[in-house]
């Protein structure tokens, strides 16, 4: 019986210690996005989060168990401590107090450097420094409007709206700008956010060994309709990728600077609508930045959500649905 | 009009119009009709007890610190209130509204609120929370505390804290009556650039939020001002630096931080104000706007801000730890040094919150290890608070409890704010319900604090305690909620669930909504439990009366005084010896002495003005939301004029003689003798016991 038990309780610890492993070890159906990354660049993002809550935490840890067991040793009338009225200062435990905190922050700080410059979004050293000569870099300029994602394939002349495909093993360069406000470009599982902003432009960049779709979205409020701005990225193999590319620039839709106009009004893509577009006009990132700055927006009608469904039925009343 | 206004505009009531008053909207239109009965049972009652003269003279004109002090926390409790159904609000909208298949009412797909509605519940949610509830009950503290702990009768600018007072809640006002006319922002506490410009944002919603945000900073502002020349310029004789207590040192750095940083949103709100109303291109993307430019405006004094109220709710615990641990703070210099560098470093970390912006590495690093540099002296208040309790004896009343809550929160928001100081996480994190779950973890410090410290001084103000029991039930009630909601939040942080989401698109999610839902539950119980708290305790109150040290334990001036606080706080002002005045005189014996002798003092005359000026400000917030020009200048004009009257009539204040006086303590020390535990209380001749001052000499310069 005894030992039964004891065996038990084994068993249990075994169990205990394992889940943060099980947490990370990333089975088919793992619901914590950021501890599975699928990616070089949210792998990276991953490392220093360990790192941090290693460290950190073991300090909050200590320092949590050393409260606790204060307050069970000093509580009044249980006499398990001395009380000493009067004690109140200690270099010792001052240059302590002081000195835990300055070395764990000077050896985050080395961390927090190292990292910024590994997956800068600019020039992610992880993705630039190992790649080969021949590896092919997808271009994607992303643009953002009230409320869809266009992503343009300049070396391939297309564009689709709100779904994002692309190869594994190849490194993707992003160029991002935003058409209305300010929102932020984030795929949990394969890269970190970037803001996109109208008039401005910024960059990021991933690189992908595992074939399989990922959920995008845009992370920062932009309006009412931000919870629908979601895109799906499917990560897929080169021969795939090709195929895909064939079937994008046989479709009808082509996207020109007038047609960029239509495509830019405030439109809620409730029903996750993805668009082809097998020609693009060659410089629309650019000349959509332009307009822009010269002042050019899209404005919303006053309060148009109020009544959301009334919304969407004029919506698909004169839309593109 | 410089701006293109949609809807339309008229000369006599701007854009104000029938059709900007919601009462076909099936959550508003009961709420207001709820409102407006409440109200004339209020008024009723109040009409009916006859107490508006009272009312009138006792507490809308008073210039009193401590009635002040208990009025703002009453704005601040009200607007947590406020706060806490728009939290419960958002919270149910995400646990229903997840994936395609969940139903919606009320015009909205999912859920029941569209996103219009469910933008202004919980820009309003923020606004509130931070600067309507922690911000009005911080300073109502500082309020009430800060001029009895440094001895003196009232603070340096009576009148200036009235008009603070009633500014603030003028601003409360304002944002309440968004709710019946018009509509609030609906982008969320700090708004954006460009969201907020008129192409994006055309309704009042961001004017209200704009003029309430600069009522509040003019407010906050000038009760820094006072608070600071209070500190500096109000101490009891005896009282140097080194022996400021500890809370008040706090409010010193707080203040310090309000002062130099709410000029900068000040400026950014004015510029908004450029572009909504001039036709200004500061924030628009076109046009040589710069967007980013708010954005860092913001934060320069959205940083600081988070600072602001948290360092008082540090100077509470550090109250509130050596009272019931029954010995001296541990290391009162490093906390010195401690607030201090916080007050410092704070200024130099606004980047953290848009790491994502795309400033390139050089930039971000900077930031972050500045950032991370603000660990160091958090983590040194905690651990001086350990070694507080470290040899002690602690008594864990529900103060107590309170205080130690949080303590631990500190370490959970503390060790996220650490990840987050790290572009490489923060990348992953940002813009998600993580960010959420910190921040929540540390104001969640203040709300603890501020709880602790409403049982804490309590008995000082009102002159008798809370009930211990519902106050622990309260506590834990509260703290099971802040487990349910809050844990659920950071682990749906690492599933990569972004803030604001007004429809849930992953049903993966909804277990922990579940959950989270639970938790508001839990805290709505707790709110029941504060209010049966209050009820008891008002019904037992005389079982619960105390002396002048409540706890028996104190250790700082405020406990020298009569409980209630004598209008005049101190008949005689004490002379200070110690740091612990009180805790020393205990030692010695002479803590139950009082002056043989009683001199005339000088206190200040209450007045109107302040409360018609908060009134007129609210005309002109209100008016200046709508572009009711007229308004605008005829509530200017009415203002300035009121202030240049009262400039030149000034206020002789008034004296109350050395006989009154006396009068009014004996009684106060007879009320005293009747409690049980109290002692004998003997005059001293001169204001000397032993070698010790413990009156200011007055006597003898006679
Ligand atoms: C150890 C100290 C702290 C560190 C290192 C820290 C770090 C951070 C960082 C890096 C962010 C930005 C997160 C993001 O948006 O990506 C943040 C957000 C925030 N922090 Fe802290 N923090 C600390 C303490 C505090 C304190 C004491 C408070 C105040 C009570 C506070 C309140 C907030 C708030 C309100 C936000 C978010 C505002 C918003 O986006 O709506 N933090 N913190
Ligand atoms: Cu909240
Ligand atoms: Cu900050």
């Amino acid at each position: 019986m005894d030992i039964k038990w004891r065996n038990w309780l084994k068993k249990g610890w075994r169990a205990a210690a394992l889940a943060p492993v099980l947490l990370l070890g990333g089975c088919a159906h793992n619901p914590f996005w950021i501890f599975d990354p699928k990616g070089l660049m949210a792998k990276t993002n991953l490392f220093y989060l360990i790192v941090d809550v290693v460290i950190m935490g073991a300090i909050v840890g200590l320092t949590a168990l050393l409260v606790v067991w204060f307050m069970w040793r000093y509580q009044k009338g249980k006499n398990r401590g001395k009380y000493d009225p009067h004690w109140s200062h200690s270099n010792t435990i001052e240059v302590f107090v002081w000195g835990i905190p300055i070395i764990a922050v000077g050896f985050l700080s080395y961390f927090a450097v190292k990292g910024t410059f590994e997956i800068n979004p600019y020039n992610p050293t992880v993705i630039t420094h190992h790649m080969k000569p021949n590896g092919d870099p997808v271009e994607v300029d992303v643009i953002a409007t009230d409320w869809q994602w266009l992503f343009v394939y300049p070396q391939y002349h297309m564009a689709v709206a709100n779904e994002l495909v692309l190869p594994v093993h190849t490194p993707v360069f992003f160029r991002l700008t935003s058409s209305a406000v300010t929102t932020t470009f984030f795929i949990p599982q394969l890269v970190g956010m970037i803001d996109v902003m109208p008039g401005m432009r910024t960059k990021n960049a991933l690189l992908s060994n595992h074939a399989g779709e990922y959920q995008g979205i845009a992370s920062d409020f932009a309006g009412a309709g931000t919870s629908w701005m979601t895109f799906e990225t499917r990560m897929v193999d080169k021969a795939d990728f090709s195929q895909w590319v064939q079937k994008v620039q046989q479709a009808p839709g082509s996207m020109t600077y007038a047609s960029f106009n239509r495509f830019a009004e405030p439109y809620i893509n409730v029903n996750h609508h993805v668009v082809y577009f097998s020609s693009v006009e060659p410089g629309l990132f650019d000349h959509v930045m332009t307009e822009v700055m010269r002042g050019k927006t899209w404005p919303l009608p006053p309060m148009m959500t109020e009544n959301m469904v009334d919304y969407l039925k004029k919506q698909a009343a004169e839309h593109r649905d | 009009m410089l701006v293109d206004l949609p809807g339309g505009w008229s000369p006599l009531l701007g854009r104000l119009a029938w059709s900007q008053i919601p009462y076909a909207n099936p959550i508003l239109a009961p709420l207001f009709v709820a409102v407006v009965i409440g109200a004339i049972i209020i008024l009723g009652l109040i009409t009916y007890y006859g107490k508006w003269t009272y009312l009138w003279k006792e507490w809308l004109t008073t210039v009193d610190h401590k009635k002040l002090g208990v009025m703002y926390i009453i704005i601040g409790l009200v607007m947590l209130f406020r706060g806490f159904i728009d939290g419960l609000m958002i919270r149910t909208q995400q646990v229903w509204a997840v994936g395609p298949h969940s139903s919606g009412v009320f015009g909205s797909l999912h859920g029941y609120l569209t996103p219009f509605h469910f933008g202004q519940v919980y820009s309003a949610h923020g606004l509130i929370m931070i600067l309507l509830a922690a911000t009005p009950l911080l300073v109502g503290f500082m309020n009430i505390i800060v001029p009895i702990q440094v001895g003196a009768r009232d603070m340096a600018y009576p009148y200036l804290n009235a008009l603070g007072l009633w500014i603030t809640a003028a601003a409360a006002a304002l944002i309440m009556i968004s709710l019946f006319v018009g509509d609030f922002a609906h982008n969320g506490w700090f708004e954006y650039a460009p969201i907020f410009e008129m192409q994006y944002s055309p309704g009042v919603g961001v004017d209200y939020w704009m003029w309430t945000l600069q009522l509040l900073a003019l407010g906050t502002t000038l009760g820094g001002i006072n608070i600071l020349a209070t500190i500096i310029k109000m101490r009891a004789p005896g009282m140097t630096w080194g022996k400021l207590p500890i809370f008040v040192w706090a409010s010193l750095a707080s203040n310090v931080i309000a002062l130099t940083s709410f000029p900068a949103l000040q400026v950014a709100l004015a510029l908004v104000a450029a572009d909504r109303y001039l036709g200004a291109h500061f924030f628009t993307a076109g046009m040589g706007g710069n967007l980013m430019l708010y954005t860092n405006l913001f934060w320069i004094w959205g940083h600081p801000e988070v600072y602001f109220v948290i360092l008082p709710a540090f100077g509470m615990m550090s109250e509130i730890f050596p009272t019931f641990s029954e010995k001296p703070l541990f290391g009162y210099m490093t906390m010195v040094l401690a607030s201090m560098a916080i007050a410092g470093v704070s200024w130099l970390v606004w980047l953290h919150h848009f790491f994502t912006m795309g400033a390139g590495p050089y930039v971000n690093t900077a930031f972050s290890v500045a950032t991370m540099l603000v660990g160091i002296p958090t983590g040194v208040k905690v651990f001086n608070w350990a070694f507080t309790m470290y040899r002690g004896r602690l008594t864990f009343n529900a103060a107590m409890l309170w205080a130690i809550g949080a303590l631990f929160l500190l370490l959970v928001g503390g060790l996220t704010g650490m990840m987050l100081a790290i572009p490489a996480i923060n990348y992953m994190v940002h813009n998600s319900v993580f960010v959420v779950a910190h921040f929540h973890s540390m104001l969640l410090v203040i709300v603890y604090a501020v709880f602790g410290s409403v049982l804490y001084w309590f008995p000082k103000v009102f002159g008798f305690k809370l009930d211990e029991f519902w106050a622990k039930t309260m506590f834990w009630l509260f703290s099971a909620g802040t487990v349910l909601v809050f844990v659920p939040m950071y682990m749906l942080g690492f599933m990569g669930m972004t803030r604001r989401l007004e429809y849930v698109f992953n049903t993966a999610w909804q277990p922990y909504l579940d959950v989270m839902e639970l938790g508001i539950v839990v805290y709505t119980l707790s709110v029941l439990a504060f209010i049966v708290l209050l009820y008891v305790s008002v019904r037992d109150h005389a079982k619960n009366r105390v002396g002048a040290d409540a706890w028996g334990t104190s250790r700082s001036l405020e406990w020298l005084t009569h409980s209630p606080v004598p209008f005049y706080n101190f008949a005689v002002l004490p002379h200070v010896n110690e740091r612990d005045e009180l805790a020393w005189r205990r030692e010695h014996g002479i803590d139950h002495v009082r002056p043989e002798h009683y001199d005339d003092i000088h206190m200040p005359n209450n007045t109107g003005v302040a409360i018609i000026i908060g009134a007129l400000t609210f005309v002109l917030g209100f008016a200046l939301t709508w572009r009711i020009w007229w308004l605008c200048i005829v509530a200017l004009l009415a203002i300035i004029v009121l202030m240049i009257i009262r400039s030149f009539r000034g206020d002789p204040g008034y004296i109350i003689t050395g006989a009154e006086l006396q009068r009014m303590e004996e009684e106060a020390y007879r009320r005293e003798a009747q409690i049980a535990d109290s002692h004998h209380i003997h005059p001293v001749s001169g204001g000397v016991v032993g070698n010790a001052m413990a009156y200011q000499r007055n006597d003898s310069s006679k």
